[in-house]
């Protein structure tokens, strides 16, 4: 006879209290999602409902027909997508040159990009306002990339250094024995163990662009302005559209959503790199 | 023959290139763009000159107007800007006072043009200009047996209220259980303890020269209008009861929210709100307007005002203020926008006799009246407000602080922030 185990009391303790994790980090999204499809005049009843009484889309359509939200959506994925790739590509070999040839020089290299993390954004913003507008950037797409990948690439650093430390120095010194130049060894050995990590990297880089408000406010105009721009632009001096800036936001939210969906597997297993080492 | 056909061809280059030189940058809040979009149209068909928008969020005018400041250039012609940056921006916009025709300064409010003025100079144009009205639910008030109740109760009869007392007593009239069930769930009216510019409109009907400073910039707060302002603020909540409880919650969304929600019956608000009342609020086409309260000094509000300022690192000056002049000789341009508002008499007055803008001729009351005036025009207004107005008003809505202990707190407070 099969006999059914009974959960212990500390497993239930254990899944409770990460469920009410879950949910202090899954509510307000959840809350949100809920004001998307309330229609406009339940969006700030008093008191407020959790869960709308009808579901209406109106606010998705208002949305959807706005002239600026889908050119800034797009505005988003073009600096989003190449503000990752450009910080991956400069962060990955310098913090695999930093970890892996460990010198005075790539530690004081690896602490200034943590302190550039400290400096507040707000004091950045005016110096790049006047270096891209010096070389001709302010308010293009390629302008706010570099004011992004400025930002991203100390916290691209830092990530790949911690991945690279769990990367034994053996396997470059076997893959040069074998005849790899240290390019090739970099490329075809390092790399490929090092992917869950360079996918973490890879989507934090992608989120801190996406959500990035202040260098997109004053870097850009009205062609290449960012979608959290246009999302805030809901709450105007005369009122704040809830229905429309939730809808907006949830549509915002999805890519990153389906980003980390699609990169589950690597970003798990990148999480863990290095846990256990043998 | 070569040669000239060469000249031609290079003159039409260079009238091209001059052609679209002339091109002036504004930038602008969201609403504010929508006001002036007929305006810019019309100035680009009679003039040649583009008009291209940069709409940002409302702090993002203060934010972005500020980097391009310290960065020493600007990307912009001409500055939308909220009457409360007036002060700060004011050494880093030109001067317009030869935009001020007679002509200009007779269809403008007082208050708008004593507002654009910081210094000697007249750095702002108005754009459009808001104050708030008295909202009621015309079917109440319009409903026998409440008008014979609310006679037998007061002994006057039931009608939008003018005075600070009337407001009071329809406030408590109004405020009932509605379904017996032991709680009230209808309001006479609403008190908003997130925000302090109402509270500064009943400081000028009480009769103060100023709100919180006087012309001189002395700080005016603990004066006896503004005791008695704020006695009359709190009453409905601490000794009528005729609000909602949770005063520190309520906002300017919330106040307008409970009202459209058929929840309050009256409401004192922004005016371009009577056009903006949703077709599926329980309160749809039954929202009558009247001028704002009046106190010892009659009729009294605070003005919202908008102004175009010319940033001196503009490229193309002469421009905006074409643009600005053209703006405002045209300001009944922007009525048919979703907010609806302008600033000068005749633009208000050209349309206050049209179905749906039964709002205009009390907003044009209110801002017209001699008692009404802008806030401080001062640098850290701000800051004032943050960290002495609004705590000093919050503590009143406690209803058990003293009042003129929290004007004098206050006072202390706006004191060690001006020096």
């Amino acid at each position: 006879m099969h006999r059914v185990s009974r959960p212990s009391v500390s497993g239930i303790l254990i899944n409770a209290a990460a469920l009410v994790l879950v949910l202090s980090y899954a509510l307000p999204y959840i809350y949100l999602l809920m004001t998307s499809i309330k229609p406009a005049a339940d969006v700030q009843q008093i008191p407020p409902s959790f869960f709308p009484a009808v579901i209406s889309f109106e606010n998705f359509r208002e949305v959807l027909q706005s002239s600026t939200l889908p050119k800034a959506f797009i505005n988003s994925l073009t600096v989003a997508m190449l503000t990752t790739a450009l910080s991956l590509m400069v962060a990955v070999p310098a913090a695999y040159v930093a970890t892996q040839y460990r010198r005075r020089i790539t530690t004081f290299f690896l602490l200034f990009a943590l302190v550039t993390r400290m400096v507040p954004s707000v004091s950045l913003g005016v110096p790049l306002f006047q270096l891209l507008k010096s070389i001709g950037l302010l308010d293009t797409i390629p302008g706010l990339v570099l004011a992004h990948t400025s930002a991203a690439v100390p916290l691209a650093l830092l990530l790949m250094s911690a991945f690279f430390e769990g990367v034994p120095k053996e396997l470059e010194e076997a893959a040069r024995m074998d005849g790899c130049t240290r390019f090739q060894a970099f490329r075809k050995i390092i790399l490929p163990i090092i992917t869950g990590g360079i996918a973490v990297t890879a989507l934090f880089t992608f989120i801190t662009s996406w959500n990035e408000f202040l260098y997109a406010l004053l870097l850009t105009s009205e062609s290449t302005k960012t979608a959290p721009i246009v999302i805030a632009e809901y709450n105007s001096v005369y009122g704040l559209a809830w229905g429309a800036m939730t809808a907006a936001a949830v549509l915002y939210s999805l890519p990153v959503i389906i980003v980390t969906l699609a990169l589950q597997k690597q970003i798990v297993g990148g999480l863990t790199f290095g846990a256990v080492k043998g | 023959m070569n040669r000239l056909l060469s000249a031609s061809a290079l003159a039409l280059v260079f009238m091209a290139a001059s052609a679209r030189a002339e091109t002036i940058n504004v930038l602008v809040e969201g609403g504010g763009e929508m006001l002036q979009k007929a305006v810019a149209e019309k100035f680009t068909a009679e003039t040649g000159i583009e008009v291209k928008f940069t709409v940002v969020p409302y702090q993002g005018v203060f934010d972005k107007f500020s980097a391009e400041i310290a960065s020493g250039s600007s990307a912009f012609d001409v500055v939308t800007i909220d009457v409360v940056w007036n002060a700060k921006f004011a050494k880093h916009v030109e001067d317009l006072s030869a935009l001020f025709t007679d002509a200009v300064r007779a269809d403008l409010p007082p208050a708008l043009l004593a507002d654009a003025k910081v210094g000697d100079k007249l750095i702002g144009m108005p754009t459009w200009a808001n104050a708030e009205i008295v909202f009621y639910r015309k079917d109440l008030f319009d409903k026998p047996e409440e008008k014979e109740a609310f006679q037998a109760k007061y002994g006057s009869p039931l009608a939008p209220p003018k005075t600070w007392q009337q407001w009071r007593d329809i406030a408590k009239f109004f405020t009932r259980d509605t379904d017996s069930d032991g709680k009230v769930d209808f309001w006479g009216t609403d008190t908003i303890g997130t925000f302090s510019e109402e509270w500064m409109a009943h400081v000028l009907q009480a009769g103060s020269p100023g709100v919180i400073l006087d012309k001189d910039g002395k700080v005016i707060i603990d004066n006896e209008a503004h005791k008695k302002a704020l006695e009359f603020y709190i009453a409905p909540h601490c000794t009528d009861h005729s609000v909602p409880e949770n005063v520190n919650e309520i906002g300017w969304g919330e106040a307008q929210n409970l009202f459209y929600q058929g929840k309050t019956a009256m409401m004192k608000f922004w005016a371009h709100a009577y056009k903006m009342t949703p077709e599926d609020s329980k309160v749809s086409g039954n929202v009558g307007v009247a001028p704002m309260l009046a106190g010892d000094a009659g009729i009294a509000a605070i003005p919202g005002p908008w102004y175009n300022v010319v940033p001196s690192t503009s490229q193309h000056k002469e421009a905006a203020k074409k643009f600005i002049a053209f703006a405002i000789a045209n300001n009944a341009l922007g009525i048919e926008a979703p907010l609806g508002l302008a600033a000068t008499n005749s633009a208000y007055s050209s349309y206050a006799s049209k179905p749906g803008y039964e709002h205009f001729t009390p907003l044009l009351e209110t801002l017209g009246a001699p008692a009404t005036q802008g806030r401080p025009i001062n640098e850290k207004y701000q800051e004032i407000v943050d960290e002495a107005v609004l705590p000093a008003v919050q503590q009143a809505l406690t209803c058990k602080a003293d009042v003129g202990e929290v004007l004098t707190e206050a006072k202390e407070t706006i004191e060690d922030i001006l020096d």
